[in-house]
């Protein structure tokens, strides 16, 4: 019998953390009943993911065959499922720790969800330059690959300096650096991806 | 993760990587640039695409190599470059190798 990844083990186990310090969160200040309804949803939605996964391509956790197609969406969804939960966590952790008086520092949620979304930035990016379309496909198979390699790089770089930005600068100068460096980011790949049109424009 | 590394340990194999990195190649047009023989290519291919470093495409009779490696992957090729892991390639250039490009843009123009 194949052993199951950590992450398959992991998601569950941080919805259930994540439901727990909903409830803990609800009991302890019932005045903002309506910001933990909205955290309540959200982890339904995600658990009906998680469930929709288990039973839809349960083929990956018993090493059974599978069709091309679930094994290539599967771990995508798992991981978006993934940086969700650890979203919610962070965010009602902290609101636990404020509400118990264990931190006292008010944009500690803010900084923890920033880094989440700049590691997940590094985590998609990672994985482009590994997405292939068939070569027959392709009109410029180098231009194609170069592209990616850049959309790749410029999205873990992006991430990265997100997530630096979010852990060591004060929160005033963070808020005005990550305007600058996610759009810059956004502009350099949308830039390319207009060059890379053209390009296959011009040779078609 | 140790199948990359242990990919990336081999001059050859890096010098592989490399030469894809300009775009998809043939099997001919990679054997080119190495003293060795056709069978220790093919293990040097088998490795690489193991590690899932490269994907191979078959078009018509021809194998076609092309890069797969992630960002991460990506830095750490670079980073042996750098270093210079005993990066003595055993690259054997040939004067016909430069027509390498010219024999890929007829081969984007064929697919």
């Amino acid at each position: 019998m194949a052993t199951k990844p950590l992450i398959f083990y992991f998601a569950p186990a941080l919805w259930m953390l994540s439901a727990v310090l909903a409830a803990a969160n609800w009991y302890l200040q019932p005045g903002r009943a309506g910001a933990w309804a909205v955290s309540v949803v959200l982890l339904v939605f995600l658990g009906l993911a998680l469930l929709f996964l288990h039973f839809r391509a349960p083929h990956r956790e018993d090493g059974e065959a599978a069709a091309p197609s679930d094994a290539e969406w599967a771990p995508g969804i798992r991981r978006g499922i993934l940086f969700a939960e650890l979203l919610v966590l962070s965010s009602l952790s902290v609101k636990l720790a404020t509400a118990l008086r264990v931190a006292g520092d008010a944009d500690l949620g803010r900084r923890a969800m920033m880094v989440i979304i700049g590691a997940f930035l590094m985590l998609t990016g990672n994985d482009i330059p590994k997405t292939l379309t068939p070569l027959w496909a392709l009109r410029d198979a180098p231009r194609v690959q170069a592209f990616q390699r850049f959309v790749g790089w410029t999205w873990v770089l992006t991430g990265l300096a997100l997530a630096m930005i979010w852990l060591f600068l004060p929160v005033k100068l963070a808020e005005s650096t990550t305007f600058l460096v996610v759009p810059s980011g956004m502009l350099l790949v949308g830039a390319q991806v207009v060059r890379l049109r053209r390009a296959c424009q011009r040779a078609a | 993760m140790n199948l990359v590394f242990k990919a990336l340990s081999d001059p050859s194999r890096r010098r592989v990587l490399q030469l894809l990195r300009k775009g998809p190649m043939s099997a001919g047009e990679l054997a080119e640039h190495f003293p060795v023989s056709k069978p220790t290519m093919s293990a040097h291919f088998s490795v690489l695409q193991q590690a899932g470093l490269i994907d191979a495409e078959k078009l018509g009779r021809t194998i076609y190599y092309r890069l797969k490696m992630s960002v991460l992957e990506d830095a750490l090729l670079s980073f042996a470059h750098t270093l210079g892991w005993s990066m003595k390639s055993p690259e054997r250039e040939r004067p016909h190798a430069g027509n390498n490009l010219q024999k890929r843009s007829a081969f984007n123009k064929e697919a």
